[in-house]
């Protein structure tokens, strides 16, 4: 961690200047310390320890808001807890909303006054972001992401190597060479996009999606420019990056000139793109964006695809990814799909906008510095997950997948955790 | 008019140019322009913010906490009753009738919930560590100008106190929290734009 200079303390006030509209300012006025959000957040749950209440987060941005911009905070400081950013603050600021903040939103939903406690949680990762306090682990995919066009610094070689495995792979497996993966195709209907974990850990969700599109009969194509649906700037806080991130995708999305650019199963990267990215570059799409559930769920009801309900036999359950369900309105789709083939299909309590974070969200998975905590928290989805009796969880989203995986191990759960496309592959009827 | 009457007017004056101002700054700043495409209604999911999403059914900072809810409730009921006897005794004084010992009573209760609130805030830990002078002080200066209220309605020569704890209850209003009055329908519109433009409130039958 840097000395705090003063002009690293100024690049953290300059968050709270010229605030592009009122939600900052509102949201660092507003909580009243009541406390009544602790038992929202997980990291609360699991722990019970105070610091993790969510206002806590809340308040160490607002303490140094009310320092440096409150004439009480500047007179009385020590009447509204106003606190100068100096080396203490930032050390519990790093700790606390890069370490025990998974940005999931669930505390904000339930804040008795409506205080947007990720959104501030998010405005103190910019803080450390501009002071060059983010933890390494987390710079450091973000870096690679920047140099390398995906966060796992995937060669391009590497790449197509396991797309043209994959490839090989469905064509052998339903038999028609016409089973193909297309790769940096023009004027295509779809972009798909992929979650770097795809072809580092887990190809046979390429395919699986492969499958799907082919039984769809989609006009799409992958691109090995750029592909990585992720964007851990996001959670870094840092906002230049995150644009130069977006901006590459959807330059991309130009450049093949394709119509639709569909976005993997990826929380936060369908989040980062959805909902941030235009934002981020003030511009609106000039093309469609989706994300895979969407395209999915409207395969099925258009009958473009058709799933054989005999196929999957065990209980499924579904978690939620905080950044696709609460934070970015995907509720439905993925219960239409499910619904439709799963026999013994059981909700987790509680669910659906309510679901509790899996605990990989906000950058934890890439923060290793935070693993114990990352597991411990993760008790309460385990728990969740026991609860259903499921054999198979099924989450759209490859970092839950992650997350879900280790606590399949670390809890011994016995199940197996699956992403939609790979059940609906399984399930589908190819003519 | 006397003179704790008029230094009452006074300190209402600045609490109102304060909040003013705090109004004002929202104002001018804005709501937030969102370029990405909405997949919801604002309008909607605004008024679900304000109604439905506030109700003990909904939040679990209700509903896992209701004796603390419904405390505050009452409390919050108590502090506008007294705002609005505030501007009724201020040019009708002394209150007569029945109503004086019914709004006595009601803020009698109200206090207690008051003296509850603040007991919790110093005995439960976490929301001990979380607490600053702030939160003290408003809570004492809230509950003071109620139970003032409640005893200045059946013993009108208690008047120069009244006023004197109406008036610094007043001054200290746009200074700490008690500003939430007015921010947290700001912080609710938030909410309602957000989620509303996701498509996540209203929430969606499952
Ligand atoms: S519930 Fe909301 S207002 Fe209450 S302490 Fe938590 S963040 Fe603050
Ligand atoms: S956003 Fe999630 S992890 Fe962060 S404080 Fe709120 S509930 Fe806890």
């Amino acid at each position: 961690m840097g000395s705090l200079n003063k002009e690293t303390i100024q690049k953290g006030l300059d968050v709270f200047q010229n605030p592009a509209d009122s939600k900052l300012i509102t949201h660092l006025n507003s909580c009243v310390h009541c406390g009544l959000c602790a038992e929202s957040c997980i990291y609360y749950l699991a722990t019970k320890d105070d610091r993790f209440i969510p206002a806590r987060k809340v308040d160490l941005v607002a303490s140094v808001y009310k320092r440096y911009c409150t004439h009480i905070g500047k007179v009385f400081p020590s009447i509204v807890n106003a606190r100068k950013l100096n080396e203490e603050t930032t050390e519990e600021m790093v700790d606390l909303l890069f370490g025990a903040c998974t940005m999931c939103g669930r505390c904000t939903a339930h804040c008795s006054i409506g205080v947007d406690i990720s959104f501030i949680v998010k405005t103190g990762r910019t803080m450390l972001s501009n002071m060059g306090m983010v933890p390494a682990t987390l710079q450091s995919t973000v870096n690679a992401a920047l140099t390398s066009g995906n966060n796992m610094s995937i060669p391009t070689e590497e790449f197509v190597d396991t797309v043209k495995w994959m490839e090989e792979e469905l064509i052998d497996e339903i038999n028609n060479p016409n089973a193909l993966i297309p790769l940096n195709e023009p004027d295509k209907r779809v972009l798909y996009t992929l979650n770097p974990r795809e072809p580092k850990f887990f190809p046979l969700s390429i395919s699986a999606m492969a499958k799907i599109f082919f039984a769809a009969k989609e006009s799409w194509t992958l691109s090995t420019a750029m592909y990585d649906v992720t964007n851990y700037a996001f959670f870094s806080g840092n906002n230049t990056e995150a644009a130069r991130i977006a901006d590459r995708l959807w330059k991309e999305m130009e450049h093949l000139r394709a119509q639709t650019l569909v976005l993997a199963e990826c929380g936060h990267g369908s989040r980062a793109f959805r909902w941030e990215a235009p934002n981020f570059l003030k511009k609106p799409f000039p093309f469609k964006v989706e994300t895979s559930v969407e395209l999915i769920a409207a395969y099925i009801r258009e009958k473009k695809i058709r799933l054989d309900p005999q196929k999957i036999k065990e209980k499924v359950t579904l978690h939620d990814p905080c950044n696709l369900v609460r934070n970015g309105g995907i509720l439905l789709e993925q219960r239409v799909i499910l619904n439709h083939f799963i026999g013994d299909f059981v909700e987790m309590t509680p669910h659906g906008i309510d679901n509790y974070c899996c605990g990989g969200g906000g950058g934890q998975l890439a923060m290793s510095e935070y693993n114990e905590r990352r597991m411990k928290i993760a008790e309460i989805k385990a728990e969740q997950i026991r609860k259903t009796g499921a054999n198979i969880v099924v989450t759209p989203c490859h970092n839950c997948v992650d997350q879900l995986s280790q606590i399949n191990i670390h809890f011994n759960l016995g199940v197996q955790i699956k992403t939609l496309a790979e059940v609906v592959a399984d399930a589908l009827i190819l003519d | 008019m006397c003179w704790y009457q008029i230094l009452a007017l006074v300190s209402l004056v600045f609490c109102v140019g304060h909040l003013t101002f705090h109004l004002l700054r929202l104002i001018r700043l804005g709501k937030p322009h969102d370029y990405a495409p909405a997949s919801g209604k604002v309008g909607p999911a605004v008024q679900y913010s304000f109604t439905g999403a506030m109700s003990p059914g909904k939040k679990e900072s209700a509903y896992l906490h209701l004796p603390t809810y419904g405390a505050g409730i009452i409390y919050h009921l108590g502090t506008f009753l007294s705002i609005l006897l505030f501007f009724i005794l201020l040019f009708v004084f002394p209150f007569t009738g029945l109503f004086r010992w019914i709004f006595s009573v009601f803020l009698f209760i109200s206090v207690a919930c008051g003296v509850g609130i603040l007991i919790k805030r110093m005995v439960k830990k976490g929301l001990n560590d979380l607490s600053n002078p702030d939160d003290y002080i408003s809570n004492i200066l809230v509950t003071l100008f109620q139970l003032m209220t409640a005893i200045v309605l059946i013993l009108p020569f208690m008047a120069p106190v009244y006023f004197i704890v109406v008036s610094l209850f007043l001054l200290y209003f746009p200074m700490g929290k008690l500003k939430h009055v007015l921010y947290f329908f700001a912080a609710r519109y938030h909410l309602g734009f957000f989620y509303g433009r996701r498509g996540v409130w209203p929430p969606k039958p499952l």
